[in-house]
């Protein structure tokens, strides 16, 4: 109620119109909410107009819509479509990647692990990891290799005539495939090998070594690592670097 | 029946007033939101048609590739401006209509947040690359919910007041918003549902797509801006509409036709063929409401044209009027085949877009926002020469875009009807229009920088406190309102 009494005290008259004088002026001015109702004219040049619009829609429904034959007629009757484009003489084989090249991006994937330590060029950081550039063991055999990332290395190891103390992690709860991905990308990319040598690690390597190597639960140490000639490789079949299938006739 | 409309009483003083009040900071927050959104689009509009005119520019950016730029542009104007500041003129009208005041103004403004944070997620998704590229409904899969319930709420505030309503019969303006209200959330759950949860065939994804767009388009734009339309126009020209009756069959035409339209957008495409029949004749159809529409605007501010000079609201919606009956116009005849198959899948379909969305929606909510704003704020618009700049800025610009969009598509013409031609053949030759679409982003951009500042300077109370509405042409105060100002005393509205 006082609410009210305070609104109406704020009003005024002029010439019989009410002001609010709390500065809604345009609240005063404004004129009435249009209501329902009023007019019903009917324009006569609307209902021409809708007769003409009612006569195209009709035509239009009758000329396009094929009378709602839904089986096969996707256009309107008369309209002829484009021949299709034949596709021939196209190679699938030679639009494909080369196997190598996927194995490798997916091993250069697989490095990202890597990079804190042994750098994304490969070079390693002096006086802490080894470099993988240049690292008589990664340009030797891959059975040595296989151990390494099964089971990591403690301790002091001698790489390019330097000598390294901190330990390589383990990586043997990455799957057999990441790990031949891995170690063929650190082979190809940093390594310098043998005239002839593909440097390619396959699945069925790095199952080799699991199998030979992946029982043991703690770091190997240089002299492990030692005991395995240089060269002996895992064994396993060539691969042919487009197709990823074994070479044939081996 | 009297032509004219009586002047106020004190008790209809006291009410508006009262719901003004209740209405502002509901309606001031969409309204304020929706306007940085707006901004933002239209920024994001100039540089996608920069990105499209000169593809090397900027190339080691993916934010700045086109593909990324322009649906975020277009999902940042329609949910985060259009819809946002259509529910601000949708609440302040239905309060004034029904004569009843806000009540529930901060669960509003919680709807508001959830709206805007979802927009905002959904926009950064989208130009970082995580949309799914369906024109409209972008934005990733989970985020529709949550759009859903916010709509929900302010829906059913919308609803609830509509029950509360004190007068008896309801105006044509509280029926559309009505439908709008209610038809919004049918096509949103129905389009996101077939397209991110059940799925069916790519071909027929891309018929609801189209569905979904023209539906957005004539159950909910049109409805929101004829609603406005209906409203502002009486209430600055001082007469009631000129034929209730054509507005009412209006309101049911479109009603019962525009969930037909959509499958126009694939004229001659893998459909049976009656399906884009059906909806190529439902916009046919729709030239009745259209046409409705175009004889209520004439015939209500016929010989009272010259208000247009001095009152800023009517001027924007009597543009976003002539917008929208040129746009019915123009779909109606692109919906037959023989130029369909020249116009669609051409720059032409994004200028008819642009025609609704923005030369007839946008426009018509200006004229809202500069009739509400200072009832609500109680102070009057700063500048009036801002708000003309603003007008011919943003006419200047959406005449631009549709214009050219339509000569680009005309130039691309069959070029993309050709599959033995090269496809780039028909970028290229739509390519030189792209600059003058770049350059109506900039001028609109500029328009809406002046908007932007004016309406926040409203929110804050730094408005012009004097008394005299801000009217373009006359220094502020100088006139009581457009029809002193155009000349027409109060007797000569009673005898017009």
């Amino acid at each position: 109620m006082d609410d009210k009494n305070s609104t109406e005290s704020n009003l005024d008259y002029q010439g019989g119109r009410a002001a609010v004088r709390d500065g809604h002026d345009s609240v005063r001015r404004e004129k009435p909410e249009p209501v329902a109702g009023g007019s019903n004219k009917v324009l006569i040049s609307w209902v021409v107009g809708a007769g003409i619009v009612l006569v195209m829609a009709g035509g239009y429904l009758g000329g396009y819509s094929n009378f709602f034959d839904s089986s096969d007629s996707y256009i309107y009757p008369g309209y002829v479509a484009a021949a299709r484009p034949v596709v021939e003489g196209v190679d699938t084989d030679a639009e494909q990647e080369p196997w190598i090249e996927v194995w490798m991006k997916d091993g250069k994937k697989v490095y990202t692990n890597c990079i804190a330590c042994h750098q994304a060029a490969g070079t390693g950081t002096p006086g802490l990891f080894p470099p993988l550039k240049g690292s008589e063991w990664v340009d030797g055999g891959t059975e040595r290799l296989g151990m390494i990332v099964l089971s990591g290395v403690l301790g002091p190891l001698n790489v390019s005539g330097s000598t390294y103390n901190q330990p390589m992690p383990a990586w043997g709860a990455l799957n057999d495939e990441k790990l031949a991905q891995v170690l063929t990308y650190i082979r190809r990319e940093f390594g310098e090998l043998p005239e002839g040598q593909s440097g390619v690690v396959t699945k069925e390597m790095m199952k080799a070594a699991r199998e030979k190597h992946g029982k043991r639960t703690s770091p190997w140490t240089e002299a492990d690592l030692l005991a395995i000639p240089g060269d002996a490789e895992l064994p396993g079949v060539e691969v042919d670097l487009n197709t990823g299938q074994p070479v044939a006739g081996e | 029946m009297s032509e004219t409309m009586q002047e106020a009483s004190v008790q209809d003083i006291q009410e508006r007033a009262a719901i003004d009040k209740s209405a502002r900071l509901p309606v001031l927050f969409f309204f304020t939101s929706a306007a940085g959104w707006l901004f933002l689009a239209t920024l994001l509009g100039f540089a996608s048609s920069v990105k499209l005119a000169a593809p090397e520019l900027w190339d080691a950016c993916p934010w700045l590739a086109y593909g990324q730029l322009f649906p975020a542009h277009m999902d940042s104007l329609i949910y985060g401006w259009g819809m946002q500041a259509g529910f601000g003129v949708m609440i302040w009208l239905m309060a004034r209509l029904c004569r009843v005041e806000i009540k529930n103004g901060v669960t509003l403004v919680a709807a508001g947040f959830v709206w805007n944070l979802t927009i905002l997620f959904g926009v950064v998704a989208v130009w970082s690359g995580y949309g799914n590229s369906m024109p409209w409904l972008d934005f990733p899969a989970y985020l529709w919910p949550a759009m859903f319930l916010s709509y929900a709420v302010i829906a059913g505030s919308l609803l609830m007041m509509f029950r509360r309503r004190r007068e008896g019969e309801a105006y044509i303006s509280q029926k559309y918003i009505f439908g709008a209200a209610l038809w919004f959330p049918w096509i949103f759950a129905v389009a996101n549902l077939i397209l991110n949860h059940t799925g069916g065939s790519a071909l027929m994804n891309a018929g609801v797509n189209a569905w979904f767009m023209n539906n957005l388009i004539y159950f909910w734009f049109v409805p929101v801006g004829l609603a406005s339309a209906y409203y502002i126009i009486p209430k600055i020209v001082g007469r009631p509409i000129y034929s209730y009756q054509l507005a009412q069959i209006a309101f049911w035409a479109l009603a019962v036709l525009a969930g037909w339209t959509g499958f126009n957008r694939f004229l001659g495409g893998p459909f049976p063929s009656w399906m884009p029949a059906i909806s190529g004749t439902a916009i046919i159809l729709m030239l009745l409401p259209i046409g409705a529409v175009a004889v209520n605007l004439l015939g209500t501010i016929s010989g009272r044209g010259s208000l247009m000079h001095f009152s800023p609201s009517l001027r924007f919606t009597v543009f976003g009027g002539i917008m929208f009956n040129l746009y019915g116009l123009l779909v109606a005849f692109s919906s037959y085949f023989d130029i369909s198959r020249l116009l669609q899948f051409s720059y032409a379909t994004l200028g008819y877009d642009i025609m609704v969305v923005y030369g007839f929606f946008s426009m018509v909510v200006f004229g809202a926002i500069y009739f509400i704003v200072p009832r609500i704020t109680g102070c009057e618009w700063p500048s009036a020469k801002l708000i003309r700049f603003h007008f011919w800025y943003s006419s200047y610009g959406i005449i631009t875009i549709v214009a050219f969009m339509i000569f680009a598509g005309l130039a691309q013409g069959g070029a993309i009807d050709d599959w033995s031609g090269d496809f780039m053949d028909s970028v290229r030759r739509g390519k030189g229009y792209i600059v003058a679409l770049a350059v109506a982003w900039a001028l609109i951009s500029v328009a809406n920088l002046a908007f932007y500042y004016q309406l926040l300077m409203m929110a804050c109370g730094k408005g012009r406190k004097s008394e005299g509405p801000t009217l373009i042409h006359k220094n502020p105060g100088e006139a009581a309102s457009a029809e002193a100002a155009a000349g027409f005393a109060p007797e000569d509205t009673a005898k017009a």
